[in-house]
């Protein structure tokens, strides 16, 4: 085992399991055993949000977050973010909501403009789509967010979605939301600042809802399935939660070692 | 041939194939996956680097149109398109022609503008936090109360006035802090780790695919 890293087995180790649990529920799910899932009243909400915008008259403002793609952390919530962006962006056509998509990163810019030009084109409504409704507004962070908070003083947005990794703005961003009486649907995993959202927001999605959102919206029984395997690593760590809590009370660091392997 | 480029495996696979370059040398020491991983990184950052220019051309766009119909404001987008060309201008890596980071103009408007515009933005957040707390701290049910006198007593516990006389408010407030609301953050993040790690296998066995051309159906 030369070719292992020092230190990380015991992580691998219970990477392959986990990642073997979903990939097992996955495969239930392909033949047709689909596991039920937990209403989250956040991700339900979104449609709410929409509609009452169109009643009011008033745009819907669906931010990604201000994380880029790569970074470990952050990255996966930008992309749990598109897959909102990605339901939003097709209730909105529905619905005839105008969608405005704030962009702080570059490089996040051609996929969040990507997916609502896809949108509108699969809703046949391919020359209605305009670009400047998905503006790239600074890539740095107080400019992004001072910006965001001017487009929503002055659209005044009915609903404003926002799923991602946010950080200081989240606050600035939600409680502007607030002000202008908009519908807020919030959603970080970015644990500082989940606080802020719960105070500010009407739904906030918590750490793991967020990246449950993609497959909870589509509906499609694989991805709902995935989240039943997540579930398994779930158990594994309330085992050795407890387990660690037993064994360093009673004096052994048994877990700790195999933790270090 | 065409066809075949926008065919949806060809970013699922690209995708899986970075994915793993990125996991397997993280566990396994393989010096040639390891060079491999180092290579596609450094491709991200030349694509990163690029990407900037599709920020600058949407900005472009958005206020160009502004100043062409003379929509509400428009003075500002003169401003801001003014100021992208003279910091593109002043800041390009060019130090033999008195160019790029420490070009008087350039270091001028970063420490002159942005920063204190930035750090401005930045300490209006206590005013933010202010009118929020104000919402929240309202004791209309358990929970709420719960959170309105935890909310207090670490007010009070960052306040040395207090703790000076009531040491034993800081004793509070660090328990608050060390036991209920760390043992609820790790929580937390246990739950968001296992979370990304679903979304990274759905990604890898490319049923995750929100990110991609709207679920690549088109």
């Amino acid at each position: 085992m030369a070719f292992l890293i020092a230190g990380r087995i015991f992580g691998l180790l219970c990477l392959i399991v986990i990642m073997g649990s979903i990939a097992y529920y996955v495969r239930q799910a392909q033949g047709g055993k689909v596991p039920k899932v937990r209403r989250i009243p956040g991700i339900d909400a979104i449609d709410e949000a929409l509609g009452r915008a169109v009643e009011m008259g008033r745009p819907v403002f669906c931010s990604h977050g201000i994380a880029n793609l790569r970074a470990a952390t952050s990255g996966p919530q930008t992309l749990a973010g598109l897959s909102v962006l990605q339901y939003v962006a097709k209730q909105s056509l529905q619905v005839g909501a105008e969608l405005f998509v704030p962009v702080r990163q570059p490089e996040v810019w051609p996929v969040a403009a990507d997916i609502v030009e896809t949108e509108y084109k699969l809703a046949g409504r391919g020359d209605e789509f305009d670009p400047d409704k998905i503006p790239f507004l600074s890539n740095q962070q107080f400019g992004f967010s001072s910006n965001y908070m001017g487009m929503m003083m002055r659209e005044r947005p009915g609903a404003n979605i926002m799923v991602g990794a946010f950080w200081a703005e989240s606050l600035q961003l939600a409680e502007t939301g607030s002000r202008i009486g908009a519908m807020q649907i919030t959603g970080t995993a970015n644990t500082a600042q989940i606080p802020f959202f719960l105070v500010v927001s009407d739904y906030c999605l918590i750490g793991e809802e967020i990246y449950s959102a993609g497959a909870y919206l589509t509906n499609d029984a694989p991805l709902i399935a995935s989240l039943a395997g997540q579930d398994i690593g779930r158990i594994i760590a309330v085992i050795l939660g407890l387990l660690g809590a037993l064994t360093v009370t009673f004096g052994s660091n048994i877990l700790l070692d195999l933790f270090a392997m | 041939m065409s066809d075949v480029l926008r065919r949806i495996e060809i970013p699922i696979a690209l995708t899986i194939i970075a994915c793993l370059l990125q996991v397997i040398p993280y566990y396994v020491e393989i010096p040639a996956l390891e060079s491999a991983a180092n290579t596609a990184s450094n491709a991200v950052l030349i694509i990163v680097a690029c990407a900037t220019f599709v920020g600058v051309i949407s900005i472009v766009q958005v206020h160009g149109k502004r100043i062409q119909r003379q929509s509400e404001g428009w003075y500002y987008s003169i401003l801001v398109i003014g100021l992208v060309v003279i910091m593109a201008l002043t800041g390009l890596p060019l130090p033999e022609m008195g160019l790029g980071v420490n070009n008087s103009v350039y270091n001028w408007l970063f420490t002159n503008v942005q920063t204190p515009l930035g750090g401005t933005m930045y300490s209006i957040l206590a005013f933010f936090i202010t009118s929020a707390a104000f919402r929240a701290f309202r004791a209309r049910n358990l929970e709420a109360s719960i959170v309105l006198v935890a909310g207090t007593i670490m007010v009070m516990g960052n306040a040395p006035l207090l703790t000076n006389y009531m040491p034993f408010i800081a004793d509070i407030s660090l328990w608050i802090r060390s036991y209920p609301n760390l043992a609820t953050m790790r929580g937390v993040m246990i739950g968001a780790a296992l979370g990304s790690i679903a979304l990274a296998m759905r990604t890898l066995m490319g049923i995750e695919r929100g990110y991609l051309r709207g679920g690549g159906e088109e």
